[in-house]
């Protein structure tokens, strides 16, 4: 059994050498590629001074050369860290500086947008386009430079399972994004669980749909890798498009699709889907957001023979439940369950007097403990103390367990469903959004007095962002401007979409904003 | 319907800019500039910039048309509304 994610692909390679591994842009790499560049790039950071544990930034848009780098990190001891590479500079700098990154793997244009601060932070750029630039100075180095280093075996480092294999940054309620350390347990725990419930085997296609900074993205590409499958990597000139989507399913004949359900809603709305043109699909995974009923009641009806799977979790427990979609059911439910606890995972939820729910029909706030929980947040120990706490419920050793913030319900058909959130955490695409945040952004507009972020819901997306603003007496602002503020410092779709302007906004009758207030009287937007 | 070129790129150029780029926190720098590559339009996006170009000029647009190769810059965006108001 694998320990390490790298094994998984070192066990594949020995055994499918020359079956394709990745596919993306047009280009794809076999095992036996996938392994020998990964051993060199893995040398490269070694020689770049990546010693166990260092963080290791990856700032580009996804490609074959993703894949390779995150195992070229892991091979190295390193812990990798996928950075969004449509996010602004600022934030982009801030995950740079906050996890330590003096490594880092990115286009010479990307590299080049940092500011100087940060730039002048790294030690060693290695850039996957340099055939475009040449002598790009000093600390970087081309992606041509592997070809020096052996293929043959990787450098030799020494790791447990509870080292740290990557680090996933998400929204934070204070407005800086948050560090979530995954060990290679965590990630295995996961990867492991869905190779035995989905039966991924050498003969299956999957999608990568997701950006490889968001946590579903683990699945598609480790799973792949250890089955001896082949994952498809779906870039944003795909993904955007309905029709392209459909056809990029069909001629790649991708038999486990993962992704956002707002993503299979707008290809049931927009694609003309046909079930004989998708005859190699054979489940559909969907994570991250809420499925609307209407329209997965329409995929099921659409595909009538592929499996619907529904998974739950935050990316601090990878996945911590699941519900296999009843097609007999469906018809009469209202509402989709999260499930049940995932093997070698133990969920339960905590009502208000601090007792585990036994009763059905009652809700609590859902915890998780096992394997699978990561150990916190890099470099913050009180939100780590706040969040992965100790399991007061079993007194006879120490142990953590993961306060998820979400309510969920147990219901009596022994499913757990979602209830809502403790705190003012939502979802959009699938993403984690700490309205928080986007207040921090506004607020630190100079014009700004008063800001609120509202969620809208939508049918599509789960929700859509609106702000309410109040600017200093003297002073004037605009919506565009605002937004133009916001994104230099929050990801695209955190911006709100449509900003209101007020004299104030309304209180509380402790002083607060009234976000409950201004949320009800919220209307939804217009396409 | 307007079919002075001139004033179908002004105004898209004008709705991709003010209701697209804007809300992204993007300025436009150029109409062969990528709307893809540099996230000026989402998911969402797409469809507000279809409905506009059909309300506008009075085109009918396909989902199969709804591509990269249609719609991934200002100029390209004009070019699918001049080839579609011909016919």
């Amino acid at each position: 059994m694998a320990y390490v994610l790298q094994q998984l692909l070192s066990k594949s390679t020995s055994r499918f050498p020359e079956k394709p591994a990745v596919w993306a842009r047009n280009r794809s790499i076999n095992f036996r590629e996938l392994d020998e560049r990964s051993n060199q790039l893995a040398h490269l950071l070694q020689q770049s001074g990546v010693r166990k544990g260092d963080r290791v930034g990856l700032f580009f848009p996804k490609c074959v050369e993703s894949i390779i780098s995150m195992f070229a990190v892991v091979k190295a001891g390193g812990v990798y860290v996928p950075l969004d590479p449509q996010a602004p500079v600022d934030r982009v700098g801030y995950i740079i500086g906050n996890c330590g990154i003096k490594v880092l793997i990115t286009q010479d244009e990307r590299r080049r947008s940092l500011d100087a601060a940060t730039r002048e932070s790294l030690e060693k750029c290695i850039v996957v386009d340099e055939a475009k630039h040449s002598g790009n100075g000093t600390g970087v180095v081309p992606w041509s430079a592997l070809s020096e280093y052996p293929a043959s075996h990787a450098p030799v480092v020494t790791l447990t399972e509870t080292d740290l294999a990557y680090i996933l940054y998400t929204s934070g309620s204070t407005g800086r994004p948050k560090g979530v350390m995954i060990s290679h347990q965590n990630a295995l725990t996961f990867i492991e669980w869905c190779a035995d419930k989905f039966q991924i085997t050498n003969e299956d296609r999957l999608s990568n749909h997701a950006p490889l900074h968001f946590d579903l993205s683990v699945f598609d590409v480790y799973n792949a890798i250890e089955a001896g499958a082949t994952v498809y990597l779906v870039t944003e000139e795909i993904a955007l498009f309905p029709t392209t989507l459909a056809k990029f399913i069909e001629t790649q004949q991708i038999s486990v699709w993962y992704s956002v359900p707002s993503a299979l809603v707008l290809l049931l709305l927009h694609a003309d889907l046909k079930a004989d043109k998708l005859s190699q699909l054979r489940t559909i995974l969907f994570a991250g957001e809420v499925f609307p009923m209407k329209y997965l009641k329409q995929l099921a009806e659409l595909l009538p023979a592929v499996d619907l799977e529904n998974l739950y979790g935050p990316t601090e427990t990878n996945v911590c439940t699941y519900y296999k979609v009843d097609r007999e059911r469906l018809a009469s439910m209202d509402k989709l369950p999260i499930g049940i606890a995932c093997e070698n995972t133990e969920v339960f939820a905590v009502n208000d007097k601090d007792e585990i729910v036994t009763q059905l029909g009652e809700s609590g706030e859902l915890y998780v403990r096992g394997p699978g929980v990561t150990c916190g947040y890099w470099g913050d120990v009180e939100k780590t103390k706040k969040m992965v706490v100790p399991n007061r419920f079993q007194p006879n050793f120490e142990e953590k367990m993961y306060r998820t913030g979400d309510l969920v319900t147990l219901a009596e058909d022994g499913n757990y469903y979602f209830v809502g959130r403790r705190d003012s955490m939502i979802k959009s695409r699938g993403y984690r959004i700490e309205l928080g945040e986007i207040e921090s952004a506004l607020l630190s507009h100079p014009a700004v007095r008063e800001a609120a972020a509202i969620a809208v819901p939508d049918e599509v997306v789960g929700n859509r962002i609106k702000a309410i603003v109040a600017v200093h007496a003297s002073e004037k602002a605009h919506a565009a401007e605002l937004q133009q503020h916001c994104g230099t410092r929050i990801p695209k779709y955190m911006i709100p979409e449509f900003i209101e302007f007020r004299d104030s906004l309304p209180k509380t009758s402790t002083g607060k904003v009234d976000r409950v207030g201004l949320a009800q009287e919220s209307q939804p937007l217009a396409v | 319907m307007t079919t002075n070129a001139t004033t179908v790129k002004d105004q898209i150029r004008q709705f991709v800019s003010e209701e697209l780029a804007a809300a992204k926190g993007v300025t436009l720098v150029s109409d062969d500039q990528s709307l893809i590559d540099n996230g000026v339009v989402d998911s969402l996006g797409i469809f507000r910039l279809v409905t506009f170009l059909e309300e506008n000029f009075g085109v009918k647009i396909g989902d199969e048309e709804i591509s990269a190769d249609n719609l991934a810059s200002v100029d390209m965006i004009e070019q699918l509304v001049l080839r579609k108001g011909k016919k």
